[in-house]
């Protein structure tokens, strides 16, 4: 019954929010991840003697979200699923990045994949990557010959 | 309704200043980068509007919901997800202030809007007002 009788009759939304979003793009310095439609968008931190990956995955319970190391590459994978029973033309707005997804992170250094670990926590995904006992610096000896 | 957790208090009216940083005191001489905007799904339902905004990283006392006269803001600030001293090599997203504001037409019942977080998304729940529904019927006949 709803639809094109009262489609834009009720429109809460008014043309303000546009402008405070473009106010606040335009004194953004960073392009916002909205437009760079990378997915999920990674932080990657050196932490002493570990790496440690951060990937945004708003909407994402640790049960759905596939992560693969190996011991010079992280892969993430994982399907973003929109809201159950709503249909394409009940949205006014779309600005979300949903459906399929996957991304593989080379990783900077050889990591010891055995004793990464991952947390989950309010939609970010921490992975802590301890650098490869061979990939540390090592002290060599100088000896002289006798 | 599938809004039975409301954990997010819906502030009404106006807040004073603006002192929606319960964070650690320790952030608060981190460089803040300015306050960027989360992208934000809204559709339709037949009791009202949802909003649904990206808010990865904001925890539920650093997440601020507000309607001041008739203009709804959403406010959160993530702290980086890395400890102290770590070093960034790469960077994709940034740590500090998310905000964005929406102006509600009348025909949003604002005293019962609701509002939850989960999983770093946001969801607002924007019921339409009984008067405005009514009159919609009106139209309809």
């Amino acid at each position: 019954m709803r639809g094109a009788s009262w489609r834009g009759k009720w429109d809460p939304f008014e043309e303000l929010q546009r402008e405070v979003g473009r106010l606040f793009q335009s004194l953004d310095p960073f392009p916002s991840p909205r437009h760079v439609r990378l997915f999920p968008p990674v932080n990657l931190y050196a932490a002493g003697d570990d790496y440690i990956l951060a990937a945004q995955l708003p909407g994402l319970a640790p049960e759905d979200v596939e992560l693969t190391v190996t011991h010079e590459s992280l892969t993430l994978r994982g399907d973003r699923k929109r809201a159950d029973g709503v249909t394409d033309d009940a949205y006014r707005r779309q600005e979300r990045v949903m459906g399929r997804w996957s991304r593989t992170i080379a990783l900077p250094d050889r990591i010891d994949e055995a004793r990464a670990t991952a947390h989950f926590s309010n939609g970010v995904l921490t992975v802590r990557l301890p650098r490869a006992e061979s990939a540390r610096p090592r002290h060599i000896v100088v000896s002289s010959s006798s | 309704m599938s809004h039975d957790h409301p954990s997010i208090r819906v502030s009404v009216g106006a807040s004073g200043p603006r002192t929606n940083d319960p964070t650690a005191p320790e952030e608060a001489g981190r460089a803040s980068g300015p306050a960027f905007a989360p992208p934000v799904d809204i559709h339709d339902g037949p009791e009202g509007l949802t909003l649904e905004a990206d808010l990865p990283g904001a925890a539920e006392d650093a997440m601020l919901v507000q309607l001041e006269d008739n203009v709804l803001s959403l406010s959160a600030r993530i702290d980086s997800p890395a400890p102290e001293g770590a070093r960034l090599i790469h960077q994709e997203f940034h740590v500090g202030e998310y905000q964005r504001s929406f102006i509600l037409s009348d025909e949003v019942d604002r005293d019962r809007i609701t509002a939850e977080l989960k999983n770093g998304v946001l969801k607002v729940f924007l019921p339409r007002a009984d008067r405005a529904k009514a009159r919609r019927i009106e139209i309809k006949s």
